[in-house]
């Protein structure tokens, strides 16, 4: 009937024949999923020194290690050092993610996480990186972040990665929830220039 | 008057009984069933869409295989069958009902009765349409010769008493013309006498009712009501119950709903992932029990790409399961628009397009639903990126068989065939109408509108100027506004597509999903387009040698304008305002056939009326209210029409 | 007629049961009078009730464990499963206590989850089943599975305050924002895959520090 096995040292639980840092690999199935998020709330716990009172007060500490990672990703940023900068940035939020307990505000995680993925999409589209950056990008429009910037980055991505129906869809969108905005429909009339030129119209 | 219950022993009421029942059953199926046969040859002439050519394409590359699992499942096909089960049944039983009016003509019994019956007309000698006069005259005739004073001496006892007998018959019949009373009695009971004595009867023979027999008809009847009868009716009222209205087993869709209930984020929805739920479909199991969904996940992607499943056996239940993967993709489109889920619902209707064309999902999916396309020498040898057949379209003939790598020039011709006949649809006018009003108030019923040019990809793109206001307009007539769908079941039915790899023939639909812009979901049910004109596809417009319009000799009148009308599913908001609607409308068969579009509804008080001083003003600022709503509504010509920039690209390109 | 008098006959057998006239009595030629008791209806009609009065009795039954072996709505429920599995583990060996909380918290912010998940679910339901396009089936589970929801988060605030008292408020405040930034978490960490899905779906060429390269 056990499925898990519990290694007291590190008190993680895990699948027969597996330890848990093979866990964090997250397969994908409900249950190694579930384990992890069980092996996280140990972590957090552990890590917490009030347990019998627990508040979703985010952690100064914890905010102060992330504040101090980022801002040095930016002042790297500044410095022109694009790929310095995207692994400072991309450090802050593997420990926003790793750190914070998942009981501390949602809301408050939620604007920390889009605040610095803005910046972490920026340093991914001066490098070229379309995929990432659209992934990230498709993450704030999921958590409803949007914005025009966030527009038109997306429509930016897409028509450089060669979608140029989905950017047209996104365009449309954009325009519809920012009605007059000069650079959307700039963008649309590039969108719709390109599906013509790619559906041999003109 | 006793009542007594004879039993049928001489034969006289059964075969009435039986020739009754008969005939119920007979003559309304026959009828419906000569008017199937002669309703499906005339619709098959497909009322505008002449497109025969297409379909003996589509014929000349379906394969073999193919051909003989049509021949075993097509139903359809057997209508014109004379040995069909149908007819055969159809046939005995009329057999048998002239069996039966022969053996009731010739039944002695019933002759007999029939001659008992009191006929004064008959009596009198008349016709039954005799005047008053001719009648009293019959009668003294008759009375005269009959009337036993009058009798001659000679006669005998016998002949006496029948003399007698028939003058008190002739009587009768005067009477029963003439008198009152007795007229009554003769209209009432069939006799002038009054109510004779009935006998009533039973219209079984006894034979039947015999003690040997009869408690074989109890077992009978006992059988039928007791036990068949519950059976017939709960196995029907079961399976009715197991489909869903969409026509789908209810634990196929049981099965839908699971999935996107617990769909979660990093499942991607792709293709695959569709092909996966599909094989899950409770029909595949129902028939073929022995077989798992993996093994019909495997069968499915085997079909996509073309292969052989490995016996005759697994490509026969190849085809069978994909044929069936037309209903179960309309009833799972219809479960996500449930779920105003646009992703599975989009995704859904491209899985429907792989599986119609044998072509797996790629960039490239334009092009190799084409017919003799060696997909190696395309990928391989493309210097210029093309992705769509109407850029291919831009490169002449020879060219086009150098990139699709079709050496033989026949084949070359049919490939381009098809290509010219892949329906593209482009939108002239997209607006929200209220009938009977300009513009659309709150609380009030609009359906969407739009008017598609349908044109090859061969064709070159027409901008909508071109097109007069006239012809993109709706008539006014208060036909339109009782009922404004009618003019859509008015355009000719979708011929029937080129599929040669699918199971069946089969017809494009679009399917047409309403979205919010705002949260980007699906708002109502799918609706599904299944009559448009495709006319337009014969024209010969070729983008190759149709430098502009004017020297093309472009004439709008000739071009066929399709209408495709949607309702919603909700009124417009309380508030005025502006409310943005996405249009997805995804062809069912055909890649590159789609339309998305974004419409603004403009929701507005009712422009006033005011008195005639005013009228000036009102009437600019109403005029240029239309206007707006009609600019705006006009497919947001400011920044989506892609004419004016081809025009202007055009010009500065030209030379 | 013959037969008259042999009607006449055996309706005038004495002990007859007034009976509607079924063909047996009336085309019997010989006269048969058929004995019956007085109690005869009373026996049938109690025949028949008592029949199906048994047959709902095993109908009901029926119903109720084909309603109960209806399959949740929602797939597998790993975070009650793990939590009674690391409960029974705590009996068996040492297991930290903080370990059964983790795994309660969780349990709770999966009820959590599955409540809003159904308030969502919900018109959604409504209008598939009203027009058809789901079955009856589904509609039960669905009801069911509300109520069960409701018990499942009562019980973990009940085991939530055994294993700490004064706990429960708490306890489910902490589930909700845990419940939230799971889901966000999910999402987050399927980024990866959805990368890797994109750019075989769009057939890109990614260099490996992830630039775009066109052909």
């Amino acid at each position: 009937m056990s499925t898990v096995s519990y290694d007291s040292n590190t008190k993680l639980i895990s699948l027969h024949n597996t330890t848990p840092s093979n866990n964090d690999e997250n397969d994908g199935s409900m249950l190694q999923i579930n384990i992890s998020q069980i092996n996280k709330l140990t972590k957090s716990l552990v890590a917490s020194s009030n347990i019998q009172n627990l508040t979703p007060q985010p952690s100064q500490e914890t905010g102060k290690l992330i504040k101090n990672l980022f801002e040095s990703g930016l002042k790297l940023t500044k410095e022109k050092k694009f790929q310095d900068a995207l692994k400072n940035i991309s450090l802050a939020i593997e420990m926003a993610t790793r750190n914070r307990a998942p009981w501390e505000m949602f809301g408050m995680q939620l604007q920390e996480l889009q605040f610095m993925l803005r910046n972490k999409i920026d340093l991914h589209l001066i490098q070229g990186h379309y995929v990432d950056a659209l992934q990230d990008l498709d993450l704030l429009m999921n958590t409803n972040m949007l914005t025009v910037d966030v527009f038109i980055r997306r429509i930016d991505c897409l028509l450089k990665l060669g979608q140029l129906e989905e950017a047209k869809a996104t365009a449309d969108r954009a325009l519809a929830l920012h009605n007059n905005e000069t650079k959307l429909k700039a963008l649309l009339l590039q969108c719709n220039r390109s599906l013509a030129e790619y559906n041999g119209d003109i | 008057m006793a009542l007594t219950y004879d039993y049928d022993e001489q034969s006289e009421t059964w075969p009435f009984f039986v020739l009754t029942i008969l005939l119920m059953i007979i003559v309304p199926v026959t009828i419906s069933h000569i008017y199937h046969l002669f309703a499906k040859s005339d619709g098959e002439a497909e009322d505008g869409n002449d497109v025969g050519s297409f379909e003996s394409l589509s014929d000349k590359y379906t394969s073999q295989e193919i051909k003989q699992f049509r021949k075993k499942f097509d139903r359809g096909n057997n209508k014109g069958n004379i040995l069909s089960r149908r007819n055969i049944l159809l046939m005995i039983g009329w057999a048998f009902v002239a069996f039966l009016i022969h053996r009731i003509n010739t039944n002695d019994a019933i002759q007999d009765s029939v001659s008992s019956l009191f006929d004064p007309y008959d009596i009198l000698g008349i016709s039954s349409s005799a005047s008053e006069r001719e009648i009293k005259s019959a009668y003294r005739k008759l009375s005269v010769k009959f009337h036993p004073d009058k009798l001659a001496k000679e006669l005998t006892e016998q002949e006496r008493t029948t003399m007698e007998e028939a003058y008190v018959q002739i009587t009768k019949a005067y009477e029963a013309l003439t008198d009152e009373l007795t007229r009554q009695n003769f209209l009432k009971y069939g006799h002038p006498d009054g109510p004779q004595s009935t006998s009533h009867g039973i219209a079984l023979p006894s034979f039947l009712i015999d003690s040997t027999s009869s408690p074989i008809l109890v077992a009978i009847y006992i059988g039928s009501f007791v036990l068949l009868l519950p059976y017939v009716v709960s196995k029907w009222w079961s399976k009715t119950r197991s489909y869903t209205k969409k026509g789908i087993h209810v634990k196929s869709a049981s099965y839908f709903v699971d999935r996107l209930v617990n769909y979660k984020p990093s499942e991607i929805v792709t293709v695959d992932l569709m092909l996966k739920w599909l094989s899950y479909a409770e029909e595949f199991k129902q028939f073929f029990p022995d077989m798992k969904p993996e093994d019909f996940e495997k069968l499915l992607h085997d079909y996509i790409n073309r292969r052989d499943s490995g016996s005759k056996k697994l490509n026969m239940a190849k085809y069978r399961i994909v044929a069936k993967c037309h209903s179960l993709i309309h009833g799972l489109v219809d479960i996500a628009c449930g779920f105003r889920n646009l992703e599975v619902a989009t995704v859904a209707l491209d899985t429907f397009k792989c599986i119609v064309q044998a072509v797996p999902k790629s960039p490239y999916s334009q092009i190799e639903q084409l017919p003799n396309v060696d997909m190696e020498v395309f990928k391989n040898g493309m210097t210029d990126k093309i992705q769509t057949v109407g850029k291919l379209f831009k490169y002449d003939d020879e060219k086009i068989g150098k990139i699709l790598g079709i050496k033989d020039n026949d084949q070359l011709k049919e490939t381009l065939q098809v290509a010219a006949n892949i329906p593209q649809l482009h939108v002239l006018r997209a607006d929200f109408v209220v009938p009977g009003e300009t513009v659309v108030t709150p609380l009030s019923t609009p359906h969407i509108s739009i008017k598609v040019l349908l044109r090859s990809a061969k064709h070159k793109l027409i901008p909508t100027e071109k097109f007069p206001a006239e012809m993109l307009e709706e008539p006014e007539d208060f036909e339109h506004m009782r009922d404004p769908f009618a003019s859509m079941a008015k355009q000719p039915l979708v011929p029937y597509s080129f599929a040669p790899y699918f199971p069946t023939k089969r017809r494009n639909t679009w399917c047409c999903l309403v979205a919010l812009q705002k949260d980007n979901k699906i708002a109502q049910t799918a609706m599904n387009i299944e009559r448009l004109s495709f006319k337009n596809l014969s024209k010969h417009f070729d983008k190759r040698t149709v430098k502009d319009l004017e020297s093309g000799n472009f004439n709008p009148s000739d071009w066929e304008i399709g209408t495709i009308k949607i309702p919603l599913g909700q009124q417009a908001p309380k508030e005025t305002g502006n409310v943005f609607f996405r249009i997805v409308i995804k062809s069912t068969d055909y890649f590159g056939s789609d339309l998305d579009i974004t419409m603004k509804m403009h929701v507005q008080d009712p422009p006033k009326v005011e008195e005639a001083e005013d009228l000036d003003i009102y009437d600019a600022s109403d005029e240029s209210e239309l206007e707006d709503s009609d600019e705006e509504d006009e497919s947001d010509s400011d920044y989506t029409d892609i004419d004016t920039d081809t025009e202007v690209e055009e010009d500065a390109t030209d030379n | 007629m013959d037969s008259d008098s042999t009607f006449n006959g055996t309706f005038n057998g004495s002990n007859n049961t007034y009976s509607n006239g079924t063909f047996f009595e009336f085309n019997e030629e010989k006269v048969e009078t058929i004995p019956l008791s007085f109690y005869t209806p009373f026996v049938y009609a109690a025949i028949v009730v008592i029949s199906l009065w048994i047959f709902s009795m095993y109908h009901k039954r029926d119903q109720i464990k084909k309603m109960s072996e209806l399959a949740s709505i929602f797939d597998e429920h790993d975070a009650r499963d793990l939590y009674f599995e690391v409960k029974e583990m705590a009996d068996e060996k040492k297991v930290h206590e903080k370990v059964i909380k983790a795994a309660l918290l969780n349990r709770g912010a999966e009820a959590i989850r599955r409540s809003f998940k159904l308030k969502e679910m919900a018109p959604q339901i409504e209008v598939l089943y009203k027009n058809g396009s789901v079955g009856d089936e589904y509609w039960q589970r669905y009801q069911t599975e509300i109520k069960l929801n409701e018990v499942e988060f009562k019980e973990t605030i009940q085991e939530a305050e055994s294993l700490q008292s004064g706990w429960a408020q708490n306890f489910v405040v902490l589930c909700r924002e845990i419940c939230f930034n799971q889901a966000l978490m999910r999402r987050y960490q399927s980024i990866l895959k959805r990368k890797q899905v994109c750019i075989s779906e769009w057939e890109l060429n990614i260099a490996n520090d992830g630039r775009l390269i066109t052909a």
